[in-house]
């Protein structure tokens, strides 16, 4: 197909809330024509203009439908495309099923990126916001990761894994710390910047004592089990991308996934959740825990990595990360606020973590 | 000779993306194809033809960016031709594919960084390459020893040939054909009177620019008028801010002086940048195999300030053309240095004119060249086993006479007669499993048989 490269675009007060350019909306257009079903209307509902890509949901003369714009490299999302089709197909997972073109192909590339029709499940509703929902939650993340073993990615596709990669992205964490410091001490007249240096010091020890901790774990050998046999994390699984739908808990927007050690997402899913509860809550993450070793059964090596994983300021870190774009802005008074949240909400992480350290014993 | 130049799979030669290993090529090729047909194989770009012969020297270019594709594309290309010497760029993993299609080509390599790591080629195949290599060329000391350590026998085919530059394209800022740009430049981006500390290079963590921006309020407490002039892109061509980009940005906004970041400046017009400046600065906290800024900077008659990391202090002469940071995670090390140098004009005026003369007298590219064609000179006469011929004979006669049974030389003892045959039959065995060793057969069996471990693997992957 001959077309402009899609990039990322603009939006500002005058353009409205789902804004796509006009050159990617006539793409869709010529993409649909690959489709065998008549499309009755199609209505964007999320855009990502500052990576460029989209989703539509179809109606269409055989049911609904999601038309995705994929933001990554093809080859990249060839990965995440064949997991998708896997898992369907060979595993039976409750995913969404990929939509195949007239010619048989799983997508279509146009404008330099990958676009693919997927079934679009109805009814999903989300589970409730309790410990019954968030089980619930883990335990379909753990029948997910299960499922996922024993994928092999196309020969073309790239292998998106991040398991050789804790220690740099630990490092990472560490180092980003001195650019949060030296960003608060620049700034230092921002209503922000002393709630910055006043806590930065101690989430960076934490962090590196986190490294020192995952050197010093069995880490090492559970990477040496090789990809396939971990199989693949969402990277971005939540309250809203596992729902409950037709047979029970269906897993979406697969666009992401990677090969990893699994409790990475779960460990998200908790450090997420106790950050909504506002505090650490001994029972939660228990139950949690359990709901999803009932699906995929964690052993004291896994069981360590995630309490590890758990002792990083990832929260700290992933509200702060944002002040190098534009300092001036973000170093206001909600950021103050929004740390002063974060440092209360982790006076209760320590003593939970403390006593459930030793659950799953050696 | 005819003679084949492999480049690399990422960037084009002529360097109209940039690129050192594109530059080391171009600066050198005007100087070796004087004296024998060259042909050099690289990927194509649109503004470049696909083959083309310009001053005397063919290019032909194939796809590439992936490594596996463009390996396809030169084992079909030195198949179908013959070539008396082939020189590879920074691929050790292309010599056994070329060796399987080119039994009788001298093999040479070049070798820019750290293409030799255990995670970068699987040991097997870096046993056999190197092997099979004739001598190996690297950019700095730096990455010779690195190669070293990892395999210590090849040591002896290790030469490091230091990268050139065109002095008549780097100038000082005070030469006639300087004179105007450097003003100009400063007008437009309000650096009169200032003094100009340059920094060039990518914009990332390893390249450390962050370091030399958190050094400017020590050092501006100190100098007045200072400026300092940052000109990267995130990778070559590309723009994009990443989170490192976004963090030097926000601090340069608050500092003293003023801090120009230039955005990409096109490979052809750095040297304006350079005449501009008054000292240069590189900032690497990794393990460098060696910048060619340095050499720039050096024709450009800069002061330089420079960090023991890699290779880069190896063309600094300590207080003669610049200064070296011990421990560049410090910025108030690169504030003491630069004030070293700042606070002595003379110090710097000496630095300064020493740098344009080490470019003239050491750094040129047509040295660069005759150290290449030495290389070249030496690869041709070895014999194409590795073995002497002389001592092949030996060994064959050994082999034959080992054959006819035992031998009567040995008239001593019973005892000595058996220990010295036992010594004997090792040594030869010995030999004649170097001999074996070197056979280019077996190693292109080995090069094949890790292939096939790979298709088999692939194969498991499609289905």
């Amino acid at each position: 197909m001959d077309n402009f490269a899609i990039v990322p675009w603009d939006v500002n007060e005058l353009t409205h809330e789902f804004f796509i350019p006009d050159y990617i909306n006539t793409l869709a257009v010529e993409v649909l024509k690959h489709y065998s079903f008549q499309v009755r209307s199609m209505q964007v509902v999320t855009t990502k203009p500052d990576k460029g890509g989209a989703i539509w949901k179809l109606e269409t003369d055989s049911g609904p439908k999601s038309l995705k714009l994929l933001h990554r490299r093809p080859t990249r999302s060839m990965f995440s495309l064949r997991a998708q089709k896997y898992l369907v197909e060979v595993q039976r997972a409750r995913v969404p099923a990929i939509v195949k073109t007239k010619s048989g192909e799983e997508y279509i590339e146009a404008g330099g990126k990958l676009w693919f029709v997927a079934e679009w499940i109805e009814p999903l509703a989300p589970v409730t916001k309790d410990l019954a929902g968030a089980k619930q939650l883990c335990y379909a993340l753990g029948e997910f990761h299960e499922l996922s073993k024993g994928y092999i990615p196309p020969r073309q596709a790239e292998v998106a894994s991040r398991l050789t990669k804790w220690p740099k992205s630990y490092g990472k964490m560490v180092r980003k710390m001195d650019w949060f410091r030296n960003i608060a001490i620049a700034y230092k007249e921002m209503p922000a910047s002393q709630s910055i240096l006043s806590v930065v010091d101690r989430f960076q020890d934490q962090a590196r004592k986190s490294l020192v901790d995952l050197n010093q774990s069995s880490y090492l050998s559970l990477v040496e089990k090789g990809n396939t046999s971990w199989g693949l994390v969402h990277q971005d699984y939540g309250w809203s991308n596992g729902q409950m739908g037709p047979n029970g808990m269906w897993i979406i927007d697969l666009d992401g996934v990677a090969y990893d050690l699994p409790i990475r997402d779960l460990r998200k899913l908790i450090s997420g959740t106790m950050a909504d509860l506002y505090h650490w809550d001994v029972t939660w993450v228990r139950e949690m825990i359990r709901a999803y070793h009932e699906a995929s059964p964690l052993t004291p090596e896994l069981y360590e990595l995630l309490m590890i994983d758990f002792s990083l300021p990832n929260e700290f870190y992933k509200n702060i990360k944002e002040v190098v774009y534009e300092p001036e802005l973000f170093l206001n008074e909600v950021t103050t606020q929004l740390i002063q949240t974060i440092v209360d909400t982790d006076q209760s992480k320590w003593p939970t973590l403390n006593e459930i350290q030793n659950d799953w014993r050696k | 000779m005819k003679i084949l130049m492999v480049c690399t799979e990422k960037l084009p030669v002529p360097p109209v993306l940039g690129g050192a290993i594109q530059t080391y090529i171009s600066g050198t090729l005007p100087h070796l194809s004087k004296f024998h047909d060259i042909t050099v194989l690289g990927i194509s770009d649109p503004s470049l033809p696909d083959k083309e012969v310009k001053e005397g020297i063919k290019y032909v270019r194939v796809t590439g960016k992936v490594l596996e594709l463009y390996r396809e594309e030169v084992v079909r290309f030195v198949e179908a031709n013959q070539f008396d010497l082939i020189h590879i760029f920074n691929r050790p993993r292309l010599v056994m594919p070329i060796r399987s299609v080119a039994p009788q080509s001298k093999i040479t390599l070049s070798m820019h960084n750290d293409m030799f790591n255990i995670e970068k080629i699987n040991p097997v195949e870096a046993n056999a390459a190197l092997e099979e290599v004739s001598n190996i060329v690297t950019v700095s000391d730096y990455v010779g020893n690195v190669i070293r350590t990892l395999y210590p026998e090849t040591s002896s085919k290790i030469r490091t040939i230091y990268s050139g530059v065109d002095t008549e394209r780097f100038l000082p800022g005070d030469h006639p054909k300087m004179r105007h740009i450097r003003n100009a430049n400063r007008k437009q981006h309000g650096l009169e009177n200032k003094t100009v500390i340059l920094f060039a290079g990518r914009l990332s963590v390893n390249k450390g620019v962050d370091r030399l921006i958190r050094a400017l309020p020590q050092l501006s407490a100190k100098f007045k008028d200072l400026a300092l002039v940052v000109v990267g892109s995130k990778w070559f061509s590309q723009n994009d801010v990443t989170d490192y980009v976004a963090y030097t940005r926000a601090l340069a906004k608050r500092q003293p002086i003023p801090v120009v970041a230039t955005g990409f400046v096109s490979p052809a017009e750095i040297q304006n940048w350079f005449a501009t400046a008054d000292l240069f600065v590189c900032t690497s906290l990794w393990q460098e195999p060696l910048a060619r800024v340095h050499y720039e900077a050096m024709a450009a008659g800069l002061p330089i300030v420079t960090t023991a990391r890699g290779g880069n202090a190896e063309v600094i002469r300590q207080r003669e053309n610049g200064l070296v940071v011990d421990n560049p995670e410090d910025p108030s090390c690169f504030a003491e240095k630069i004030t070293e140098i700042l606070s002595d004009k003379s110090l710097m005026k000496r630095m300064g004119v020493k740098g344009r003369e080490f470019a003239v007298t050491k750094y040129e590219w047509k040295r660069v060249a005759d150290e290449i064609l030495e290389v070249w000179k030496q690869a041709i006469e070895i014999p194409h086993t590795n073995i002497p011929e002389k001592e092949k004979n030996e060994i064959e006669t050994k082999v034959e006479m080992d054959k006819r049974g035992p031998r009567l030389e040995n008239q001593g003892s019973k005892e000595v007669v058996a220990t010295n045959k036992q010594r004997d039959k090792e040594k030869q065995l010995k030999k004649v499993e170097t001999y074996k060793k070197v056979e280019t057969y077996k190693k292109v069996e080995i090069y094949k048989k890790v292939e096939t471990h790979k298709k088999e693997e692939d194969h498991k992957k499609e289905t």
